[in-house]
């Protein structure tokens, strides 16, 4: 995926100043910086659920940002996890995961049935959850959900927009299992995210964005312990009190 | 044969009046349902020319009475149109496309409850705007607005009582007929009467019967 010169504007805030970044096959980007950033904007703009003002973008080959492309159909190439979940309240668990297949892949019900279990089951949700309501699960049980309705549509790239955020703490350690055993397999993934442990472990590249820019980017254990930009030092200090960032 | 037999050989004849009056109901709702629906998507999500049409139909249907209404279409504009109805058909018609207006605005707020997110999660999946909105906000919105449907019922059972003014032999008509032909005008309105609270307590019922089965589990206000 290429992204190159990214700018959106709200009214008269420029949420976005000139975004660019390129993410190979397999590898895992994290994002991180303060709230207002522009992270969430960014990641809604990768998938054109928010129409950027300016700039392009790439994926697989394809300028997903030329007004000639079926947004639609390119869309199923990218699977998006929300910070809310978002899962279809009025649908079970596997109902959730399999609507995609067979609304939008036309898939019948039980090839349909086939994927969406098989998606469940590497999330790790079991099939006693399968036939509740979103409402009867947790939230690490919900994000997990949401995570396979995402994988079972077999994209090219996963977006995570701070996937545990809205999760109690101890919640928040199975679902980063999760996206960690994707990423492990090889699934390529952009993930806005606070945990710094995560990005640490997971990520190949780390991107620090304040105020709508990246101020800094580079590998994960480079930026946390010896990072450049002033900035970034203020974000790692203030923001996640990480102990002894500086050298 | 005294009035009070002749009376109660009449009864059965007004309770007859509950099918036809259930029978507009019915098809006053269906059809309303049908507007609705259409009227509601094309409010929420059609251009804005769509919306102004839907806006003067709305204002139209529920800024004047039934009643006018009902003889306005029945003795002007079906006619001007070169259509010969009954007053049974008029009826229907009027009553359906006064319920659309009302059902439009009770969708269009029930569409527009659910949140945003539940779209982004549909677009994200590679989902239309149509199917989205097919797929996954009108199920949830229609789930929310039975109990503003159940309502409407009461609404439409109490506007057919009107349609006697076309001479529909619903309730209200038979029982005037009842009256004149027995010269008893206590016994059967207040029969009348009864008959139209026990239609509403039975629609309400099955109303809330409906909406306890198909209630999102776990949303508050499902």
């Amino acid at each position: 995926m290429k992204v190159e010169n990214l700018r959106k504007r709200f009214g008269d805030e420029e949420v976005l100043k000139g975004i660019s970044f390129d993410v190979m096959r397999g590898e895992v980007k994290a994002i991180m910086g303060p709230s207002g950033a522009g992270k969430s904007t960014l990641l809604k703009c990768i998938d054109l659920l928010v129409k950027p003002d300016e700039g392009r973008i790439w994926l697989e080959g394809v300028e997903l940002t030329d007004p000639t492309v079926d947004v639609n159909k390119q869309r199923r190439k990218i699977g998006f996890v929300f910070q809310e979940f978002n899962l279809f309240h009025h649908l079970t668990a596997i109902e959730n995961v399999m609507i995609g297949l067979r609304k939008v892949k036309k898939l019948p019900k039980d090839k349909a049935r086939e994927l969406a279990e098989k998606a469940l089951l590497r999330v790790h949700i079991d099939e006693s959850l399968w036939n509740k309501y979103p409402a009867q699960l947790s939230g690490g049980q919900k994000q997990r959900v949401a995570i396979a309705r995402a994988l079972a549509m077999e994209p090219s790239i996963m977006l995570y927009d701070e996937p545990t955020s809205a999760l109690d703490p101890q919640l928040t350690g199975e679902v980063l299992q999760v996206i960690k055993e994707l990423a492990d397999s090889g699934m390529t993934s952009i993930i806005v995210t606070h945990e710094v442990g995560f990005a640490l472990e997971v990520a190949d590249e780390l991107m620090i964005m304040v105020g709508g820019r990246i101020i800094e980017r580079g590998r994960p254990a480079e930026v946390v312990y010896s990072p450049e930009s002033e900035s970034t030092k203020a974000f790692f200090r203030k923001v996640l009190r990480v102990e002894g960032t500086t050298r | 044969m005294t009035n009070i037999q002749s009376l109660l050989k009449y009864l059965p004849f007004i309770f007859e009046g509950s099918l036809w009056s259930l029978g507009l109901v019915a098809a006053g709702l269906g059809l309303g349902f049908t507007i609705g629906i259409f009227m509601s998507l094309g409010e929420v999500y059609g251009p804005s020319y769509v919306r102004k049409l839907i806006e003067f139909y709305t204002w139209f249907f529920r800024g004047t009475p039934l009643l006018v209404q009902l003889f306005l279409f029945h003795w002007s504009i079906f006619p001007a149109l070169g259509l010969r109805t009954s007053p049974l058909e008029t009826s229907i018609l009027v009553l359906g496309m006064r319920s659309g207006a009302y059902q439009s605005q009770i969708f269009r707020g029930s569409i527009k409850s659910i949140e945003e997110g539940q779209m982004l999660a549909a677009k994200a999946l590679g989902m239309t705007t149509w199917q989205s909105a097919f797929h996954i906000i009108l199920p949830q919105a229609l789930r929310k607005a039975i109990p503003q449907l159940s309502n409407e019922y009461s609404i439409i059972l109490k506007d057919s009582a009107i349609c006697f003014i076309l001479g529909v032999m619903e309730i209200m008509t038979r029982t005037r007929y009842v009256t004149i032909a027995t010269g008893i005008a206590f016994i059967p309105y207040l029969i009348a009467g009864c008959l139209y609270i026990l239609l509403t307590y039975l629609g309400a019922k099955i109303f809330d019967t409906i909406h306890a089965r198909v209630k999102m589990q776990g949303l508050i206000s499902g």
